[in-house]
């Protein structure tokens, strides 16, 4: 018994030692290769010679050592490998963020040629006024609201400074309601991690922004339009995002309610795209329509824009902006599954080209012409639709869920025309409401469940699976999702331009309508040496019918 | 008229009352905290005040009155679809009555934005006189 219980006890010795053992001589080996490979490394008379062919340049000589007498060790190796993955992901999202950035451009560029000459000095300038807007706001509360409560991203570092969400408990479950740190981004937010997702979820806020002005476009008044956007950058957008991306309770719906992976949306088809668009029709309800574009049978006058080559470069440009918006929202391009990002910008480009077919082919068929400003929405519709799944579906999936969305905006675009008789001069509220719908909606479908971010999504293990793939339960947290985008955002942002039309006037005069926004507005033409073309007959005839 | 110095000094005012409004939330538990947010709140209701007073030199608009009634009721069958599937989730924990839920919901909800509110938004349209 004595002799048994010994070789136990010197087992577990051996056990205990041997593996400190073979760790060291590993460490003493290692070690040893450093020292060696220091020794092999270019010196500078080597240097000074010049490096055309690259061999010399990117050594372990530009591995910085914590105690130089030393030289360089293994843990100077590892936090070099942790910094350069770090900088890779700041670098990917700083980046993927200056491209969205500059889809400004493109809406500007869209919403302006869709409009009537005489307004398009006013809409450039709502689509330039949003950015600042909207900045200012988002970054004295609206980030805090959305991303207060964010910590735990190990792409960006961890963003550990962002890590207080204010949650309510509901039979036993606690759910995020919004987050509470980084306003204005001072204290401990002042952060290089929190620096990079500031800019990156801003622009994506910005997005959400200049979409409402495209709907009330040629009749919003520029002041209401200011504040309008303040108060959106500040509060509406932030509260929904921070539900979806920032720990919220729709982020939650897995881990409390076993739905799915809880709401899913890549990239930002609800939080950007039908935040935008479900904002603009409230503003289009309580704007009314345009002077002449209903007669008095209902019936609908089309208003052309005055450039329609403005507006197809604009939607090149936001197709070109998308590479930023959907692969970007990686959120880096090492480790944790990052490396689907060619997947992503592959998605988005057939999603963008089947959107196009979709409703090119719809329009030619059975209207008789390849519309362009439809083929131009098509694209968008097709881009739109596929940024909530473009993260979770394959390219098949993607062709499919674009081409649907290419059919559905002309649908959409005359449903809310036609019937609903709302105005809606550059089509937003179809390509980004409707579309951004669907998006969502098609996550719950097409998810094909072989995406793998680091293991999880919204902290439940797996992959995110749609119905067509065996998860139902995904398909039901989509669906709160939509129903919350229409439920609370609609509700809200309708209410409080309500608040606003009544207290500031959401529109401008009818004598400022008739004349075009440009002077009265913004005191200056968009086209000041241009001859304008007198309207067509049936617009003079509204507008006499309104002066009188 | 239209743009004018007046509103330009309104949204100057509403942005540094904003400002103030939100330095105030931010350090609320420090002594200073409360009187700042005061003092934000007072600048905003100050520039809407003011912004109010300028809306009827304005001149007419090309709306005439939406009642306010529907619009409201619109509004509230709107969340309250929201509120139907929002209960659905705790009412049952079957993936099949959430969906159900869910669908019931979003119908409700559908009714209010694309029938009662557009109705009470277009019903004295000036398309229509």
């Amino acid at each position: 018994m004595k002799f048994i219980r010994s070789l136990i006890c010197l087992c577990a010795f051996a056990l205990t030692v041997f593996p400190g053992a073979v760790a060291h001589a590993d460490a003493s080996a290692s070690t040893a290769e450093l020292k060696d490979a220091s020794g092999k490394a270019p010196v500078a008379a080597d240097m000074q010679k010049g490096d055309p062919g690259g061999t010399l340049t990117g050594t372990i000589n530009d591995v910085p050592a914590a105690d130089p007498k030393a030289g360089v060790t293994l843990a100077d190796v590892a936090n070099q490998v942790g910094q350069n993955k770090i900088g890779i992901n700041f670098t990917w999202t700083l980046i993927t963020g200056f491209l969205v950035m500059f889809m400004q451009a493109g809406f500007a560029m869209v919403e302006s040629g869709l409009c009537r000459v005489k307004n398009a000095n006013h809409t450039y300038m709502m689509n330039f006024m949003v950015y600042a807007c909207g900045l200012f706001a988002y970054w004295v509360i609206g980030f805090a609201i959305q991303m207060g409560g964010a910590a735990g991203n190990a792409n960006l570092g961890g963003l550990a400074p962002l890590m207080t969400e204010h949650p309510i408990t509901i039979l036993g479950k606690t759910w995020g309601l919004f987050g509470q740190n980084g306003m204005f981004l001072a204290g401990h937010t002042y952060d290089v991690g929190v620096m990079v997702i500031f800019l990156f979820q801003m622009v994506f806020m910005d997005t959400a922004l200049t979409i409402v002005t495209g709907a009330a476009a040629e009749r919003w008044k520029f002041l209401t339009f200011c504040v309008s956007s303040v108060l959106m950058g500040a509060f509406t957008y932030p509260l929904f995002a921070n539900w979806a991306w920032g720990a919220g309770w729709l982020s939650q719906l897995g881990t409390n309610v076993g739905l799915g992976k809880g709401y899913c949306d890549f990239a930002g088809s609800g939080v950007v795209h039908a935040v935008g668009g479900l904002t603009a029709l409230a503003v289009a309800l309580i704007i009314g329509p345009r002077i002449g574009k209903f007669n008095r049978d209902g019936s609908s006058n089309a208003i052309i824009g005055h450039d329609i080559s403005a507006v197809l470069i604009g939607c090149f440009i936001l197709a070109f902006g998308w590479f930023g918006f959907n692969p970007g929202s990686t959120l880096g391009a090492s480790g944790a599954g990052c490396l689907r990002i060619g997947s992503v910008a592959v998605n988005t480009m057939l999603a963008g080209c089947t959107g196009t077919f979709g409703a090119i082919l719809y329009m030619w068929t059975l209207k008789g012409k390849p519309d362009a400003s439809m083929s131009g929405n098509g694209l968008l519709a097709g881009l739109v639709a596929i940024t909530a799944p473009s993260g979770f579906v394959n390219p098949t999936g993607s062709a499919i869920i674009g081409f649907i969305a290419g059919i559905l905006v002309c649908l959409s675009v005359s449903f809310i025309e036609n019937r609903l008789k709302v105005d809606d001069p550059v089509g937003a509220i179809s390509v980004h409401g409707t579309c951004g719908l669907w998006g969502v909606l098609s996550v719950g479908l097409f998810a094909d469940g072989k995406s793998n971010y680091g293991g999880a999504w919204n902290g439940v293990t797996g992959s995110v699976t749609g119905l067509f793939y065996g998860d139902a339960s995904q398909l039901v947290a989509q669906l709160i999702g939509i129903a919350t985008l229409i439920g609370f955002v609609f509700t809200f942002s309708f209410l409080l331009n309500w608040v606003l039309d009544i207290i500031l006037g959401q529109r401008v005069s009818a004598a400022t309508e008739i004349a075009g926004l440009d002077i009265p507005e913004m005191g200056q033409l968009g086209y000041p040496e241009f001859v304008f073309a007198p309207e067509p007959d049936i617009m003079l005839a509204a507008e006499r019918a309104v002066a009188v | 008229m239209a743009a004018n110095k007046g509103q330009g000094r309104s949204l100057s005012l509403f942005l540094v009352g904003l400002t103030a409004a939100c330095a105030g939330l931010g350090v609320l538990s420090g002594g200073m905290g409360t009187i700042v947010l005061l003092a934000g709140i007072v600048l905003l209701a100050g520039s809407l005040w003011n912004a109010f007073k300028l809306k009827p030199l304005e001149g007419a608009v090309a709306l005439k009155s939406q009642p306010a009634v529907t619009k409201l009721v619109g509004a509230i069958v709107v969340v309250a679809g929201w509120a139907v599937v929002l209960l659905g989730l705790h009412l049952t924990p079957s993936v099949g009555g959430r969906m159900i839920a869910a669908i019931v919901g979003l119908a409700i909800s559908l009714v209010g934005v694309l029938y009662i509110l557009p109705a009470a938004c277009n019903k004295n349209a000036i398309w229509k006189a």
